[in-house]
């Protein structure tokens, strides 16, 4: 049986310390903050990024360097067979379409770098899959098929807390630039595969809770066929306001009886597009082998 | 005596009934139950009445009564505004259904036509309410049944038994109605029906009456009846000329040759039926008018004269003492005031290409799925609603009632499959789904869907609510749902003294208008304010929302904003620029 490595980065809301744990590797993405490059999860933590933030500091993100990215793999195929690299969505970064050109190149074979679209909470589960897939047996290439067999069946609502972040940075489509209104609204996103996207607004918070707690069900009932919680992960997230995410996963919890909500802290490349205070909810089919 | 009429006298009925209601109209108005300053039953229903009075006048007097049932109908169903007003056009349209069939109605026939008034409007209002104008209409229905029914052939004594219990009905509508009875009045919709019969019985008893209708009744904007000056006169020829069709128009060829009058003129009338199609035009141009007609059919008993020409004459004669200088002066100062119109440039052939535009999209829009017309007065509201992605918004709501026609306008501008109509205003929603139905009787392949919001708040909501990526039906369903989430106030002042809801009111007063009654009145606008959020606002209100008008200062605005952040800590206060007449806040809890 070859040995299998599976590498991912902290878009999936795993940091390092916790990805040594699940026996996988975990790249951290490299942040820009006036000037000053920094390491999610290694030495920036969600604290610090938020209070820089809000201090209105310059942040940008970068994908991890393309000579980085190589020498891990150099570094990791000299102790198993073949690796699995689940990067950030391809609709959202273009670490993805590197890292596919550089394993074409040299590593046929060895490197299988998964195209499934997924951020944050739906990319970690997309990593656990990959983890336990790799425990029953199944080979890089297999894994990577799994993946990216269900890459359309995930679906995350995000409400922002705010629209300033969303105005000042430039990742959104047209459609949410045109949320930006007289009144004061929530605007509630969506990412469906590829895209940061517009999806609904609301003027309170409630109202945008229950916006995506609506489209959640009906996701989960038209696209993912039905609310068997054997079928689908449900999952939740939310940027910088714990107490405010513990009380949406609790209301969560009740409309959807029989799940468990796993809640991560959103990952900071989302978050520095939205702020803080954003709530999301998430969901992704479950791999049945 | 005699026992029948005819087409002829059936016209000039009705153009008596419209000629009485138009007499009495401000006095209906003041019998609104709610002191509010924009009570317009009787704008509303004389609107109505005058937009089919104005087809009816143009009929010659020898009309067949299908022509003239057809006439009276569609124009008030066009012209419909206001609950009355749409209330009122379908006791005409089951009424002419009635007679049209018929060219001498006797009593029979007159009491069948009543009861199918009757039946076709209660079937439009959604909960019929008792001790209103479909009570007393119902009562003189069934008046004219009973008499029918005892052998009654003198028609003069038929229309006077008739109108007599309508008259008694309506006395009664106090005691139907406990708020009727509060403010001491007589319902204003009953009243004006009462009018319209009472105006038809008149000239029937071959009373002196003026019948003709002033056609500036039947458009928005109340004309002085001053003396015309060369200065008024902003399109020089009046055009008329009949158009012998080659086909029927349907509904949209009718309104886009209306509209297309409208881009080239004023003082419109067109009437049309299956054969010939009348049309009446002041315009700078009037072979824009007949080339355009050309494509209907042929023309004939075309008539065009220079108005301001004759205009000049008829100086030349009244001011016998002035100089012709002064005259020419006269004349010539006003004529370069006007903007003349000339008629090189370009040839719009389309509807809207000319006068109109700047209300109108510059260029055309890609077309959607689904698109939104909201009715509003004010020009923050409207900027607000256009910011929430409404397609078109027509100004108006409070103070002046949309007609059906107009919102079919409004609705034709936006380049989607399905519009959602947003009537913010309880006294619009039936003129609205009227639009609705209209549309759909004509097949047309654009669907209007009306959300029923009653208050602008409402209307907010429910745009916010709306979410391009669900379908037509879903986001029905989403809207019609959160509009009831969200809970209204307005303050406006009485323009009477008054009781409602045991609460007395002296003229002058600010009231405090909820969604189901008064909130509070004082004589301070902002402690009315305050007043209504006492009762609107509770422990899960998230967000409140201010609405000023066009008569509160920002710094006012934004005053009474402090006060009730301090008064709801835990709630966010958000205090906007509304710009309505008339309603100096427009507040919302949710």
């Amino acid at each position: 049986m070859s040995k299998v490595a599976i590498i991912t980065d902290t878009n999936s809301g795993i940091m390092p310390e916790v990805g040594e744990k699940l026996g996988i590797i975990v790249i951290p993405t490299p942040f820009m903050i006036d000037g000053v490059e920094y390491l999610e999860g290694i030495n920036l933590s969600q604290e610090d990024f938020f209070k820089k933030l809000a201090e209105g500091a310059d942040v940008s993100t970068s994908q991890p360097s393309p000579g980085s990215t190589l020498e891990l793999w150099d570094r990791v195929l000299e102790e198993y067979d073949e690796l699995v690299y689940i990067p950030l969505s391809s609709g959202l970064s273009s670490s993805c379409q590197t890292a596919t050109m550089l394993a074409a190149d040299d590593y046929e074979g060895k490197v299988f770098v998964v195209n499934n679209q997924r951020i944050s909470v739906t990319m970690r589960q997309s990593v656990l899959d990959a983890v336990e897939m790799r425990d029953k047996g199944l080979t890089a290439k297999e894994i990577k098929e799994q993946l990216e067999a269900v890459k359309f069946e995930s679906s995350i609502y995000i409400m922002l807390d705010t629209l300033y972040y969303l105005k000042k940075g430039g990742r959104i489509t047209p459609a949410a630039a045109a949320l930006g209104t007289l009144l004061k609204l929530k605007p509630v996103l969506q990412i469906q595969g590829e895209k940061l996207d517009a999806f609904a607004k609301a003027r309170t918070a409630n109202q945008g809770k229950n916006i995506m707690i609506n489209a959640m069900m009906n996701d989960i009932e038209n696209r993912f066929g039905g609310f068997d919680a054997r079928d689908v992960h449900l999952s939740g997230s939310y940027s910088y306001d714990l107490d405010k995410a513990l009380e949406f996963k609790k209301e969560v919890e009740e409309a959807f009886p029989g799940y468990d909500m796993h809640m991560d802290p959103l990952s900071l490349v989302v978050s520095c597009h939205i702020g803080p205070g954003a709530l999301a909810i998430a969901c992704s089919r479950k791999i049945h082998l | 005596m005699s026992n029948t009429i005819n087409a002829a006298m059936v016209r000039k009925m009705f153009l008596a009934g419209a000629s009485n209601l138009n007499a009495k109209k401000e006095w209906i108005n003041e019998l609104n139950v709610f002191p509010v300053p924009d009570g317009d039953t009787g704008t509303n229903m004389t609107m109505t009445i005058m937009s089919a009075a104005k087809d009816v006048q143009a009929l010659s007097e020898d009309v067949d009564m299908a022509t003239l049932s057809k006439n009276i109908y569609s124009g008030a169903m066009r012209g419909a505004r206001g609950n009355s007003g749409v209330i009122l056009s379908q006791l005409l349209r089951g009424f002419t259904k009635g007679i049209r069939d018929y060219e001498e109605l006797d009593a029979a026939i007159i009491a069948d036509a009543f009861e199918k008034a009757v039946e076709t409007a209660y079937k439009a209002v959604m909960k019929p309410k008792e001790g209103t104008i479909l009570t007393v209409a119902k009562g003189a229905s069934e008046r004219a049944t009973e008499l029918s029914k005892e052998g009654a052939d003198d028609l003069g004594v038929f229309f006077e038994e008739v109108v007599k219990y309508a008259d008694e009905v309506l006395a009664k509508t106090p005691d139907m109605l406990p708020v009727l009875k509060q403010a001491g009045v007589v319902d204003s919709g009953g009243q004006g029906l009462v009018q319209v019969l009472k105006g038809a019985l008149d000239i029937y008893q071959g009373k002196e009456i003026d019948y003709t209708v002033d056609a500036a009744a039947a458009t928005p904007v109340a004309k002085k009846s001053v003396e015309l000056s060369e200065e008024d006169i902003k399109f020089g020829y009046c055009t008329e000329f009949i158009v012998l069709l080659t086909k029927p128009l349907n509904v949209k060829q009718e309104m886009d040759f209306k509209a297309f009058l409208e881009s080239i003129g004023d003082s419109i009338v067109m009437v049309a039926d299956d054969e010939i199609c009348k049309v009446h035009v002041h315009s700078n141009d009037p072979g824009l008018a007949i080339q355009r007609a050309l494509m209907y059919g042929q023309l004939s008993n075309m008539k065009i004269d220079n108005m301001r020409m004759e205009h000049r004459e008829k100086l030349f004669h009244e001011l016998e003492s002035g100089s012709y200088a002064e005259i020419d002066t006269e004349i010539n100062g006003a004529a370069e005031s006007t903007p003349t119109y000339n008629p090189g440039d370009d040839i719009p052939l389309k509807a809207g290409a000319t006068a109109k535009a700047a209300n109108e999209p510059e260029v055309p829009v890609e077309h959607k799925d689904m698109g939104f017309v909201a009715v509003c007065a004010g020009s923050g509201l409207a900027d607000i609603f256009r910011g929430l992605g409404v397609d078109y918004v027509i100004e108006g709501g409070q103070t002046m009632n949309p007609s059906t026609e107009d919102i079919l306008d409004a609705v034709a501008k936006v380049n989607a499959d399905t519009v959602f109509v947003l009537p913010n205003n309880k006294n619009i929603i039936l003129a609205a789904n009227q639009a609705q139905i209209m549309l759909e009787d004509n097949n047309d392949p654009k669907k209007i869907v009306v959300i029923p919001t009653k208050t602008i708040p409402q209307g907010i909501t429910a745009a916010i609510n709306f979410i391009p990526d669900m379908s037509a039906s879903d986001n029905e369903e989403t809207m019609k749902e959160a509009i009831g989430t969200v809970k209204t106030g307005e303050v406006t002042y009485a323009v009477r003294d008054t009781m409602i809801d045991d609460v007395t009111i002296k003229q002058g007063d600010y009231m405090g208008i909820g969604d189901s009654g008064i909130l509070g009145v004082g004589n301070d606008i902002d402690d009315v304010a305050v007043m209504m959020f006492d009762k609107i606002a509770d422990s899960s209100t998230e967000l409140i929302s201010l609405y000023y008008g066009s008569d509160i200062k920002e710094e006012e605005a934004a005053a009474l904003g402090k006060r009730i952040e301090e008064k709801f800590p835990k709630c966010d206060v958000e205090v906007q620029y509304g710009g309505q007449p008339i309603y100096y806040y427009i507040v919302s809890a949710e």
